[in-house]
């Protein structure tokens, strides 16, 4: 056992150093925007995961936690001119605030019509922010002022400052997961996910629990909304609250293995990769494919390899290095 | 004020007979199939799409059309239930949800990469037509659409209670054990009822076309009012569809009236949040689900 943590503690560190030395080699702004965008949508998965994955409340409206970070951030920043890393927090617990009332009525429903209800709130959330236009810009947006470089303002001249927040948030949401995961909350979400009367019925509070890892889930998503508008200089409803926030946080995490640490970034890199596989074959100007193309991605896992691909690679993984015993332990651990 | 009222009430109740076929057919699935069709708003953009293209290409009104796509649609909702819904039934949400989830991704994407994200529109003789009553006036194309829509409600009701397939199917959605050892056979039933489902949301689509645009996207406004729709009026509820459909349509009017041209889907909302709040089984409901 001790062993066998040493390795896996050994690759985690050979990784984590190679990401930190990335941008030493990854000089080309193309490639880094694409790094960027895994790391950030890594997060993004990771954070939806922790309620959708381990305790399988799926939601299809995190997008209304991505576009409120964003906008408290923003309007903080651009009305105040408060810096965006302060921001970053209020966005987290404006978000926090948020899903106390939201959660107190999409939990009242289960299965699909939970999943129908979220998506609802983040299209009101997106109305509402339309409609007022004298409270944030409407349907024109803003765009945030230029300072050059200013990292106090999280603003930089050079993507790679931008890499490493994005891979910090990544590590940031994967070390609470893993904090989560091992944690008796880890447990009670996994029993609630499974069967929640069951769960109940032992004694797991089911409203707590529910409450308690929105809260969670929320916060990380917010965080994201904040980097994400830092990031491209510009904020709108449609952008903020795009449902395709909601679609990719829900797909990366399905496609890579639902309820699992890595599953997020497994299914974040797969996609980006296709993704852009696609567009440098295709070219630009087609509307649709990568959606087309990750759909498709979707339906085949399900149906074929619903806990993920994660387990697959794994699985391959060890084929080929042998030691089946090791591989069982090992997804053991990996849930 | 009395005038502009009434005007709404009656452009509400019209498009609501739309919405009405459309949560009807997701209420319908979920009743026999309890599974959740993410992808109905999408088969109304087939729908459109199969009677604009019966229009431009054969010029087919899109009333005759709808003997091309509820037929073609029936075909595609046995398939749909045959190929892939079967295979997912006995697994969890997430499997449930997310495989007419991508389906709807999938229609949506593919509907953008042929058709571009253009908004086609086809002029019809009646189009532009309508009928003065008073100061208040009802658009013909609209009437005829609520018209056929109201009455494919009745014949699917007629349906399900008068024949022996309907009664198996009501049945089934009772008692899915039960029924099958009575000698109901649920592969064909359930066909039978995604079948229907998708051959009125196809049904929508072509009564639509005469007043209202069709694009890759427009499945989104029409799946939002339904799922809305089937929770506010019991899930798994044909009649409870039908009602809430219309007072969702009469809504929704109300509010593009009288709180301004983008709030009606607001309005619906807040009916949305306020019935969760008070009545989270919906209008008709009984026992909590």
């Amino acid at each position: 056992m001790s062993g066998k943590f040493s390795r896996k503690t050994l690759w985690l560190s050979v990784l984590f150093a190679l990401m930190l030395l990335l941008p030493q080699f990854v000089t080309s702004r193309f490639y880094m925007d694409i790094v960027i965008r895994v790391l950030l949508f890594s997060f993004i998965g990771v954070a939806w995961n922790l309620m959708g994955g381990y305790a399988k409340q799926l939601s299809l409206g995190h997008a209304a936690y991505f576009g409120l970070g964003a906008y408290t951030s923003t309007m903080l920043q651009i009305n105040y001119g408060i810096s965006p890393w302060i921001g970053m927090i209020a966005g987290g617990g404006v978000a926090m605030l948020a899903s106390l009332p939201i959660g107190a009525l999409c939990f009242r429903l289960r299965g699909p019509y939970f999943t129908i209800s979220t998506i609802a709130m983040a299209q009101v959330l997106m109305l509402l922010f339309l409609k007022f236009r004298d409270f944030a810009w409407g349907a024109e947006g803003t765009t945030i002022p230029n300072l050059g470089d200013a990292p106090w303002m999280m603003q930089f001249e050079e993507k790679a400052a931008y890499f490493y927040i994005a891979l910090a948030l990544l590590v940031v949401g994967l070390v609470v997961t893993w904090a989560v995961e091992r944690s008796w909350m880890g447990y009670y979400l996994v029993a609630l996910g499974e069967d929640e009367d069951a769960a109940q019925a032992i004694g797991v509070n089911v409203p707590k629990m529910k409450r308690h890892i929105y809260l969670i889930s929320t916060f990380l998503t917010a965080l994201a909304g904040t980097f994400y508008i830092q990031y491209i200089y510009f904020i709108d409803p449609p952008t903020a609250f795009s449902f395709n926030i909601s679609v990719e946080a829900a797909l990366v995490s399905i496609v890579g293995g639902i309820g699992t640490l890595w599953g997020p970034v497994v299914g974040t890199v797969l996609l980006e990769v296709t993704s852009t596989l696609l567009q440098s074959w295709l070219g630009g100007g087609h509307g649709g494919v990568q959606l087309t193309v990750y759909s498709l991605i979707l339906m085949a896992v399900i149906l074929w390899r619903p806990a993920g691909l994660l387990g697959l690679i794994t699985d391959v993984y060890h084929r080929i290095f042998g030691n089946k015993q090791q591989s069982e332990q090992e997804a053991a651990l990996d849930g | 004020m009395l005038v502009t009222v009434a005007q709404a009430l009656i452009n509400g109740l019209l498009i609501g007979g739309i919405y009405a076929l459309v949560s009807i057919g997701v209420t319908l699935i979920f009743g026999v199939v309890k599974v959740v069709n993410f992808a109905q708003g999408e088969i109304v953009m087939a729908g459109m799409y199969t009677s604009y293209f019966c229009a431009t290409l054969l010029g087919i009104d899109p009333l005759v059309s709808l003997l091309i796509s509820m037929p073609a649609l029936f075909i595609v909702g046995v398939c749909l239930q045959h190929f892939l819904i079967r295979r997912v039934l006995k697994l969890g949400d997430m499997p449930q949800i997310f495989l007419t989830f991508a389906l709807s991704l999938l229609l949506t994407n593919v509907a953008l990469l042929l058709f571009k994200a253009d908004y086609r529109t086809i002029q019809t003789s009646y189009s532009d037509t309508a009928i003065h009553i008073g100061p208040v006036y009802i658009a013909v194309a609209k009437l005829i659409a609520f018209g056929v829509a109201m009455l494919l409600s009745a014949l699917l009701w007629v349906f399900l209670r008068t024949t022996d397939l309907g009664k198996a199917m009501r049945a089934s959605a009772q008692n899915p054990e039960v029924s099958m050892l009575m000698g109901i056979n649920p592969d064909l039933v359930f066909a039978v009822a995604v079948g229907l489902a998708l051959a009125l949301a196809g049904a929508a689509g072509s009564l639509l076309m005469p007043f209202y645009p069709a694009y890759p996207m427009v499945g989104q406004v029409f799946i939002l009012m339904a799922f809305v729709a089937v929770v506010l009026g019991t899930l798994g509820n044909v009649t409870g569809a039908l009602i809430a459909s219309l007072m969702m349509g009469v809504a929704e009017s109300l509010g593009i009236q009288f709180v301004g041209a983008d709030s009606g889907l607001i309005v619906v909302f807040v009916m949305f949040l306020v019935t969760l709040i008070i009545r989270p089984n919906g209008l008709f409901g009984g026992k909590r689900r």
